[in-house]
């Protein structure tokens, strides 16, 4: 009775207005709900136990409330992977940004070879991040070209392990993000700079303005918002950098090139700390969802 | 006079921008076709002295190795590419399915108000990691790990803000007038959907499953926390393989020279919305 009276209230659904765009969520609702939804719950409850199922099931977890933050407020590997992040964050999309800038202003006017070259520069962007790291444990590896490199240069044998001097292997992971990532910025900025109206710029070459002058002041302030969209999004993806550097250092020497995804992956799947593990995430979900809420503005406007 | 100096000058920079920006690449396809003498010899060799299809030959065969004194690869490659395959395909089209639904909703409907398409968004933002650790525990108790019903369903999710944001955009494209014309001539929600407006997007849609292709193709993260020795894909056949014999550089760079394959294909076919992919549809050219 009950299912067929349902059915029948779905019945004209194609013709009514209220109907229509709730069934076109279904889909979506489901997929949501079911691996979305559900495991935020159970990700809020293990937040507040110290579960590992190295221990016991989930139901004989001890609830330790704010316990796993007392711990993240102990836990300087912890700390430490989220100030590498934000170093890493910061230094490899002011990077990326510079040289994609760079390469889009070299773009701009049309030359022979113009479109070709583009898709030649936007290559490492399509090259898969787990491959990429391997590319660079070759490249950085003792018998490696680079040491090639520099033993012509230098006309001895030179066989340095840059990934396993520390400050080294940071280095590396940051050339690794900005080599495959400065694509992105170059594509983005090109085609702002490509959508700017010719008018002010001609209005501005009229009135005698040096390029320099032109694009500081007419071209940049236009692409205020284009060039907003850009950082925000590559310092997010970089914020989660993990496939490279699991395939290059796997986060080593000791935690040195180890990010905060890096971290999550060890504690939550070699050590088995659910418990602590959901916490962090749960921290992350709340901070990243507070930040993202007011850095997608610009992604919405669109 | 001064404008070809100028030309030259741009000329340079971008040859200097193109080494470091090609030679990783370079390195890695060359690699692939070095006989194993010349892996890691004393200088190192740019272009191949002996080139062959040894490397790629040990994938699909490991018995025809020649090293076989200290074998790495044991297992062929076809599990872990037939694995990729179905797995990119089907987290695709579910992916689409379910998302161009919601996106006409949304565009036409203003459906979820302005929070929902929000909140779908912010999915994207998270660490792939943080997200499956609640996902491998609920997978565990369904068993779904290590399955390919597990894994299409985890990469439709994780795609799905794409396809919304994405496909929304392209709606946003065709006039309300079509659809209202459609409506006026007697055509139900349904069929002005199906049968006017989908029609003027599949452009829009064609561009949208390739570029989840790729994504999904590229992923590591998901398929390295739940899959194991059935559902695995290349990224983590690669990552394994590397992890214990990352020294047997010929092989591997053959792996990774036959993963990207796909992805440099794809992404070159799709060039012109690679922005608007990657912005969510945010800047449309």
């Amino acid at each position: 009775m009950g299912v067929r009276k349902r059915f029948a209230g779905l019945k004209g659904w194609s013709n009514d207005l209220e109907k229509f765009p709730t069934i076109l969520m279904i889909p979506i609702s489901i997929m949501l709900n079911l691996i979305a939804i559900f495991p935020l719950f159970i990700l809020a409850y293990a937040a507040v136990t110290d579960w590992s199922p190295s221990t016991g099931s989930w139901f004989n977890a001890n609830i330790i409330w704010y316990g796993n933050l007392i711990r993240m407020a102990e836990d300087t590997i912890f700390q430490m992977s989220i100030v590498r992040t934000a170093a890493i964050v910061l230094i490899a999309t002011a990077l990326e940004f510079a040289f994609g800038l760079i390469l889009a202003l070299l773009f701009v006017e049309e030359f022979r070879g113009r479109r070709i070259l583009i898709s030649v520069f936007l290559l490492p962007m399509m090259v898969i991040p787990a491959v990429s790291g391997y590319m660079f444990f070759m490249i950085f590896g003792s018998a490696g070209p680079i040491n090639a490199i520099i033993s012509i240069l230098i006309g001895e044998t030179y066989t340095l392990s840059w990934l396993t001097l520390p400050n080294y292997a940071l280095m590396a992971t940051i050339l690794m993000d900005v080599w495959q990532w400065t694509p992105f910025m170059f594509l983005i900025l090109l085609s702002g700079m490509l959508a700017l109206p010719a008018d002010p710029i001609n209005a501005a070459k009229v009135l005698g303005a040096s390029q320099f002058t032109i694009f500081r002041r007419v071209s940049m302030p236009m692409m205020k918002r284009i060039i907003m969209i850009a950082l925000i999004l590559r310092s997010i993806e970089c914020f989660k950098l993990m496939d490279g550097i699991y395939i290059m250092t796997f986060g080593g020497p000791g935690y040195h090139t180890q990010t905060i995804s890096m971290w999550l992956y060890e504690a939550a799947f070699r050590y088995l700390d659910y418990g602590f593990v959901s916490a962090v995430a749960l921290v992350i979900f709340v901070g990243l969802g507070i930040i993202s809420w007011f850095a997608i503005k610009p992604l919405r406007g669109g | 006079m001064e404008i070809t100096t100028r030309r030259i000058i741009k000329y340079v920079l971008m040859a200097l921008a193109l080494i470091p920006s090609m030679f990783p690449v370079y390195w890695m396809v060359t690699t692939a076709f070095k006989p194993m003498a010349e892996w890691v010899p004393k200088v190192a060799i740019l272009i191949p002295k002996n080139p062959t299809w040894d490397n790629f030959i040990v994938l699909f065969d490991p018995e025809s190795a020649s090293y076989s004194s200290f074998t790495a690869i044991r297992d062929p490659i076809t599990q872990a590419l037939q694995n990729s395959m179905i797995l990119s395909v089907g987290g695709t089209l579910l992916a689409l399915f379910a998302g161009t639904l919601a996106a006409y909703a949304i565009s036409r409907f203003k459906a979820g108000g302005n929070i929902l398409p929000q909140l779908i968004l912010m999915f994207r933002m998270m660490p792939p990691v943080a997200a499956l650790i609640p996902i491998a525990i609920m997978f565990s108790a369904f068993r779904w790990v290590d399955t390919h019903v597990g894994m299409i369903t985890c990469y439709a999710l994780f795609n799905l803000p794409f396809v919304v944001w994405l496909m929304k955009s392209f709606f946003d494209e065709v006039p309300k007038e079509v659809d209202e014309a459609a409506l006026v001539d007697g055509w139900s929600y349904w069929g002005a959907f199906r049968g006017v407006v989908l029609p003027l997007t599949y452009t829009g849609m064609a561009v949208t499953a390739l570029f989840i292709f790729i994504l999904c193709w590229s992923d590591f993260a998901a398929a390295l926390i739940l899959t194991g020795s059935r559902a695995y894909t290349i990224p983590v056949f690669l990552g394994n393989y590397s992890a214990s014999y990352g020294e047997m550089y010929g092989p591997l760079a053959a792996v990774g020279t036959f993963a990207v394959i796909p992805p440099v294909a794809l992404g070159l076919a799709i060039q012109k919305y690679l922005v608007r992919g990657f912005t969510f549809g945010a800047i449309k050219r």
